[in-house]
């Protein structure tokens, strides 16, 4: 029997998983039995790969991942000429952990980590995440070219918005 | 200096009345959400949200630097933090002040004073405010008859390293005192390896009254009236009123008073609650806690002052004194606050998140609702299960409590399961018109019995 606000329990575990550092969750309740796994190579269909680093794979852009109704100054959020048209189908997205400045240089005047049209391998650092001065390395959980960078270097991101898309290998 | 926008650093419905208050001061704002709440009422009315992390609290309202942060880049001059979260922690305020943002709040040492139970204490005894009386440690069994004797029984033993209930026994009399004391003591050496006792009355029906303050940091402090909170579930509120209709005039005096005295002691900044357990029996209250911050219930003395507590503190945060004096604030009638939870009460008061599929309101003379529900609007699993606090107003209590079973019948909300009909069956039992309860009525009278009439 389904239960009232199944649906939706169901949406926000799958939010849950989608968000969690875990690789693996099995429910069993009655007769319902649900098995999620992060790894392709079980055969079950998985829309991205994951790493065990932060860099979360997330959703497609256009996504209402963006903040909404910045009345007071814009978000600084997609470049413009990136939208979600450009995309090829298979990019991945690779969101904000956290809310913080996007810094794509480690220091003032060095050179960037990455570049669009670079390599990337998964482990490697993609940009830094500043709270309050303290700097937090966002790494690849993916390997592959970097397709576009969506945000502008030093902006104030949100948490959970895209930052780059990569095409993976 | 006035604040110009101002960061809400909180959810839910405070974050949605704290939207508003700052809009009728013609304030801008900017709502900090997590992820899961991208689509909140407060952050659509505000000037801006921002998105600060995962639904885990711990990662998004309970971080300070990633709230200050975002304070900071986003180009707040104040902050207003309303209840919970990250409300009474100083290390909040002390974040503001180093990146010169204005706090809504008191002092951060004021709130690690307050905060701290012994500290506040001997604050309040320095200010002459009564407290529950007591003993200092009691070492055999004949003391304990004696301070039992002395402080008038029923009395409490309680291990002096103690906590959690162990090692606490309750004595009516001396011979059970006597008797108490080995036990209590036993149970303390077995616990916590330190059989020392202390002693202090047990008041068997207390009710939680408390009242509010609001100071301008120097030394003025106003209060608002007192509010009775004794409907209470493990420690929890479920109905408030303002004012006490239990207190005698006298006795309410004394109260504010003791409550003014206490706050201006320690020169307290902007909202605060001073809480007390009124002894009905004794016609005497004692002094429990100072809460640091705006309360869940505070309408209720919105309602009987016709003052916006909410506006007056983002004022005297941004440097203004207090708007008015003590003579302007006039209190009438009587309200009455039902905090509506989305819990089953046939299942032990499960937090029940979900939908909201239909959010009919009640609306009428007298009726206010403080809610960021609407009908399609997700309750998270992740925070408290407040949907909404229902209000009302009315001439005296018995024409309040008319109204609030009023509002109670003519409110539909369907989608997830509620506390509301619970509220309708506490307002409308002969305790609660009668006016004859205390904070363990509802656990004890009531709830036995709740479901069994319908069934």
């Amino acid at each position: 029997m389904v239960e009232p606000g199944f649906p939706d329990a169901l949406k926000l575990l799958l939010e849950e998983f989608s968000r969690s550092e875990l690789c693996e969750l099995h429910v069993r309740r009655g007769d319902f039995e649900l098995y999620l796994s992060t790894d392709v190579a079980r055969g079950r269909p998985q829309a991205a790969p994951r790493g065990v680093s932060a860099a979360s794979v997330a959703a497609p852009l256009g996504h209402p991942a963006e903040a909404q109704g910045s009345a007071i100054e814009p978000v600084p959020a997609a470049v413009p000429d990136r939208t979600a048209a450009d995309l090829p189908a298979e990019a991945i997205i690779i969101t904000a952990p956290n809310l913080g400045t996007f810094y794509r240089a480690p220091k003032p005047g060095a050179a960037n980590y990455v570049e669009v049209g670079g390599r990337i391998a998964e482990g490697d650092e993609l940009c830094l995440i500043e709270v309050m001065k303290l700097f937090t390395a966002l790494r690849a959980g993916v390997s592959g070219t970097i397709h576009a960078v969506l945000v502008e270097d030093g902006a104030m991101v949100d948490g959970g918005q895209p930052l780059f898309a990569v095409v993976a290998d | 200096m006035a604040i110009k926008r101002l960061f809400v650093a909180n959810r839910g419905e405070i974050a949605l009345r704290i939207v508003r208050a700052a809009q009728a001061l013609n304030i801008e704002t900017v709502v900090a959400v997590s992820d899961a709440d991208r689509d909140s009422a407060a952050g659509r009315l505000a000037d801006r949200s921002i998105v600060l992390g995962p639904p885990a609290a711990a990662k998004s309202y309970l971080d300070p630097r990633l709230i200050v942060h975002a304070a900071k880049e986003s180009g707040c001059d104040g902050l207003h933090p309303g209840y919970g979260f990250l409300s009474e922690r100083a290390i909040l305020p002390r974040l503001c002040s180093d990146h010169g943002i204005a706090f809504v709040g008191p002092e951060p040492d004021v709130i690690d004073a307050l905060g701290d139970k012994l500290k506040a204490r001997a604050m309040a005894q320095a200010a002459g405010v009564p407290l529950v009386p007591g003993s200092e440690c009691v070492a055999t069994a004949a003391d304990a008859r004696r301070e039992g004797d002395r402080i008038g029984y029923p009395v409490l033993l309680k291990a002096a390293a103690g906590g959690g209930g162990r090692g606490m026994v309750i004595a009516h009399n001396g011979d059970e005192a006597e008797a108490g004391f080995h036990r209590a003591s036993a149970e303390a050496v077995a616990a916590f390896g330190d059989g020392t006792l202390f002693m202090e009355r047990f008041v068997p029906e207390a009710r939680h009254v408390e009242v509010q303050l609001m100071g301008d940091g120097k030394g003025r402090v106003l209060h608002f009236g007192e509010r009775d909170c004794s409907v209470q579930r493990r420690y929890q509120k479920l109905i408030e009123e303002a004012p006490c209709a239990a207190m005698p005039d006298h006795l309410r005096a004394q109260l504010h008073q003791s409550a003014v005295d206490l706050a201006a002691s320690v020169n307290y900044r902007n909202a605060g609650t001073a809480e007390f357990l009124f002894d009905v029996q004794r016609q005497e209250f004692y002094f429990i806690e100072v809460n640091a911050r705006i309360q869940v219930e505070h309408p209720v003395s919105e309602m009987i002052s016709g003052f916006d507590l909410v506006q007056e503190q983002i004022r005297i945060a941004g440097g203004a004194g207090l708007s008015v004096v003590q003579q302007d604030v006039k209190l009438s009638g009587h309200a009455i606050e039902c905090r509506i939870n989305a819990e089953d009460t046939k299942r032990d008061f499960l937090p029940s998140p979900g939908r909201i599929t239909r959010w009919e309101p009640p609306e009428g003379e007298g009726i206010r609702l403080d809610s960021h529900m609407s009908a399609g609007t997700m309750i998270p699993p992740f925070y408290d299960s407040m949907v909404g606090k229902l209000i009302v107003h009315g001439k005296d209590r018995a024409d309040a409590i008319s109204r609030m079973a009023d509002a109670i019948d003519g409110f539909a909300i369907e989608g997830v399961p509620t506390t509301l009909d619970l509220h309708r069956a506490i307002i409308t039992h002969p305790d609660f018109v009668e006016n004859h309860i205390h904070t363990r009525w509802l656990e004890q009278v009531l709830l036995p019995d709740y479901g069994k009439k319908a069934a």
